[in-house]
């Protein structure tokens, strides 16, 4: 059952944005290949080209030395490639064996699916971890109910439902414990035995050391380097992840190194949500600190709870006042901003016009009946100052570029004159033009004595332009990185779990 | 832990909070009308309960796939139209079957026109079925501008006072449907339909043919309406291109009540043919407690909503209390 799969040249695009512009790879029977990138390389894109779920837009895929074309996810499982889904392909409502055998129960001649055999084979498949389960886990157990860890070996033991002779893991270990990691890397040895070729998309630097045979770093949508796992080193694969030619042009005025005289804003204690694991910092007024990291280390949940929008333990202090928000109104009126992640689904109302949507957060400004002429004379003000363009106030928002349509969101909470604004990757989709803006405009802010934390998941923007970067890994600040440390190899070693610091 | 044990319990079985409804409604009606039970008023019931039934189970089925159907009440009126028009009073028996298997393909196709804009074209099931709802309505109009025409007197007496086995006609449909729908959910199909509506993407990576699944639970959905339109023409014995205006939002209620979830996913067939029997009850014992045909309609709908209210307020204490 040798098998082998090459990818070649592949181009991908959603859009206007180009996720793909040149990637490869090749795997073999017997083999693990390492898939490895920062933030936004298109690991997970190249992933998705290779099991059919999405189209690519150039290049071509060689299994076994023959062209194939996947054009939906079913044609990559005839095929015998299966996936474990980094955000899993679980249906909440239904069955541990349900959801391991949709599509491949087992039938009668009546159609009547086995119902006695997809219960043996799914006990046949959860013995493969028996041990690691922390809940009393049968076939008859719906997903809903299970915790994230066990999610994810139902997902792995879905993909492996078929035998298949590709398997690629997509972030299989984010959820898993330690003694769960090493149960799969039994089988993924054991799996190796049988002739099967693993692409093993991972952040976890130790992980791939342990597993891997080869590797493929991806930078940018491009495929930069390939080789053994055993010919190399952390430090090479880091170097290779980091862009050299930097196309961040922005350059930061010297800061009045007086921060130490200003007083703290913002003192986090111990914080703890589902997903942080006990977050200790301070900022003082006028800083602009970064937080950094892979996605989904809990940057988010960092943000939201700050804002009070979803629920925590721990102490918060805000200029030295204890601080506990239940609701985002309560956060608002202490003078918080939250700029959310996806301006489209909870920045703006992009049918209503720019006028509303800035005036939103603060119409109770205006009293009753509102005073409509000083309200808008506020808004031109605030439009002006973030240089919007626009054909008017008018307009609705859904007119604007993808930047423009960001400062409206920056700019209704400017009209509140913040404290303390929660930025949560304000750059993305944002074009470089306006980016430039967007950083002089942060430091602008700054330098007005409002403190800003700023989460990117752009490694040079943090870099550039913070003061300090809190380096999230897990749920934990791995690294702070400050003045001479602050640097995009460190910065990207420590989102990669890394802990030596690469010094050049 | 409580918390788990009702929510466990009420994700396995969704019909259950319609069950202990279905229950204390009979107890009620049982008390306020004593004679219930007796065959002819259980068979008066019944049959008139019965078109509502069929149409409701084809609106879960549709609301488990993570549509809606709003079209089905046009579709149930073009078919009584169309047998009330072209059958006649005095047709023959032949007629009345040929149109029978008509209807039905009639049915077929309005739930495939549906099917077509949703799965094929993408469009949103509530707006394409509510403006389908209105073309189908339009054309039963065409076809019959005043109430009239009709179906043999004997057709009409059949579905009225056949009793199979000693119980109403509509026992034995419900049996039917049941069983129909025990084997369904045996096969691939059931399984696609529970997992199409609970994540839909998740479906389609793990190659369930998605656009398939929402197409044909439209289709099942038109042809329940067809099945629904027949039951009110024999029912009615005439044609009235309004019969069906009124009877696609008590489905969906019937379905929601019967534990089907208005997100998909969840739900079954058992659940909305309770839902059904229990908003028919509910209109008997408001007939039958006296109050004054004025606030009929407003009690009527506050047992409904507090219905509806109940598994959510259930939950709100259990969450309090915690």
């Amino acid at each position: 059952m040798n098998v082998s799969l090459s990818a070649q040249n592949i181009v991908k695009h959603y859009g206007g944005v180009v996720a793909l512009s040149d990637g490869n790879l090749e795997v073999q029977s017997g083999q693990v290949l390492a898939l490895i990138g920062a933030n936004g390389s298109g690991k997970s894109t190249l992933s998705k080209v290779i099991n059919g779920v999405v189209v690519l837009d150039g290049g071509q895929l060689l299994l076994d030395q023959k062209p194939v074309h996947f054009s939906s996810p079913h044609a990559a499982i005839e095929n015998g490639i299966a996936t474990v889904f980094q955000e899993l392909s679980l249906i909440p409502n239904m069955t541990v064996a349900e959801n391991i055998w949709l599509t491949q129960e087992p039938r009668n001649i009546l159609g009547i699916i086995k119902k006695k055999e997809v219960y043996q084979k799914t006990n046949e498949l959860l013995a493969l971890f028996e041990g690691t389960y922390k809940t009393k886990l049968n076939p008859d157990t719906p997903i809903s109910a299970l915790p994230a860890d066990e999610k994810q070996i139902i997902e792995i033991l879905k993909a492996i439902r078929l035998n298949p002779r590709i398997l690629i893991l997509d972030e299989a270990t984010a959820s898993l414990d330690s003694r769960q990691v090493q149960r799969l890397f039994k089988l993924v040895n054991q799996w190796k035995q049988e002739e099967k070729a693993i692409i093993f998309v991972s952040h976890r630097m130790e992980e791939i050391f342990q597993i891997a045979d080869h590797y493929v770093v991806l930078r940018n949508g491009k495929s930069v380097g390939t080789g053994m796992i055993k010919d190399t080193n952390e430090n090479e694969l880091v170097k290779l992840m980091v862009d050299k030619t930097s196309v961040f042009s922005f350059k930061r005025q010297e800061k009045v190194k007086s921060l130490e005289l200003k007083p703290i804003c913002l003192k986090v204690k111990k914080l703890k949500t589902d997903v942080l694991q006990g977050i200790d910092f301070e900022v003082r007024q006028g800083e602009l600190v970064g937080i950094g990291g892979l996605q989904g280390q809990g940057q988010r949940d960092l943000l939201l709870s700050l804002y009070g929008d979803i629920s925590f333990t721990g102490d918060i202090q805000l200029f030295d006042e204890k601080v506990h928000f239940k609701h985002p109104h309560a956060a608002m009126k202490k003078g918080l901003a939250l700029v959310p992640g996806d301006r489209a689904k909870e920045g703006l109302i992009y049918i209503r016009s720019i006028l509303e949507n800035l005036l939103l957060p603060s119409w109770r400004k205006y009293g009753t009946p509102l005073r409509m002429e000083r309200s808008r004379k506020d808004a031109l003000n605030v439009s002006n100052s973030l240089n919007l363009k626009m054909a008017g106030l008018q307009e609705p928002v859904s007119s604007l570029s993808g930047g423009n349509a960001q400062k409206v969101v920056i700019g209704k909470w400017l009209m509140r004159s913040p404290q303390l604004m929660l930025l949560d990757d304000p750059t993305k989709g944002v074009d470089v033009g306006t980016k430039a803006e967007f950083y002089s405009l942060l430091t602008r802010l700054c330098d007005e004595g409002k403190t800003i934390l700023f989460y990117s998941s752009d490694d040079e923007e943090l870099v550039g332009l913070c003061d300090r970067v809190l380096v999230l890994y897990d749920g934990q600040i791995r690294t702070e990185l400050i003045d001479a440390s602050l640097t995009k190899e460190n910065l990207i070693s420590a989102s990669l779990g890394v802990v030596s610091e690469v010094t050049e | 832990m409580k918390k788990t044990t009702w929510n466990t319990l009420m994700a396995r079985h969704p019909a259950l909070f319609a069950l202990i409804l279905f229950v204390i409604i009979i107890i009620i009606n049982a008390i306020l009308q004593p004679g219930l039970f007796a065959l002819e008023t259980l068979n008066n019931n019944m049959r008139v309960f019965l078109p509502l039934l069929l149409l409701a189970v084809g609106q879960s089925i549709v609301m488990i796939g993570g549509g809606i159907d709003i079209s089905v009440g046009g579709i149930a009126s073009i078919i009584n139209c169309v047998l009330a028009t072209q059958v006649g009073l005095n047709g023959s028996m032949e007629d009345m079957w040929k149109f029978i298997f008509i209807s039905l393909l009639a049915g077929v196709l309005a739930g495939a026109i549906n099917g077509f804009f949703i799965a094929v074209l993408r469009l949103q099931p509530i707006i394409t079925t509510y403006a389908t709802g209105f073309i189908y309505a339009g054309f039963a109009l065409f076809l019959l501008p005043n109430p009239g025409g009709g179906i043999p007197r004997a057709v009409a007496d059949f579905y009225r006072t056949t009793t199979p086995f000693g119980l109403p006609l509509a026992f034995s449909v419900i049996a039917v449907i049941v069983l129909i729908w025990w084997y369904v959910r045996s096969t691939r199909f059931g399984r696609y339909l529970y997992a199409v509506g609970g994540k839909a993407d998740a479906a389609y990576q793990t190659a369930v043919p998605v656009n398939w699944v929402v197409f044909s639970t439209y289709v099942i959905s038109g042809l329940m309406a067809a099945f629904s339109g027949i039951a009110i023409t024999m029912l009615s014995g005439s044609g009235n291109a309004e019969i069906g205006s009124g009877m696609t939002l008590n489905s969906i209620t019937a379905a929601v009540i019967g534990g089907t979830a208005m997100s998909g996913g969840v739900g079954g067939v058992a659940g909305p043919i309770m839902g059904t029997i229990t908003l028919g009850l509910m209109q008997n014992i408001v007939s039958f407690s006296g109050i004054s045909t004025w606030w009929e309609t407003l009690a009527k709908a506050l047992i409904i909503v507090v219905a509806l209210a109940a598994p959510g307020i259930i939950n709100l204490f259990i969450r309090e209390k915690k």
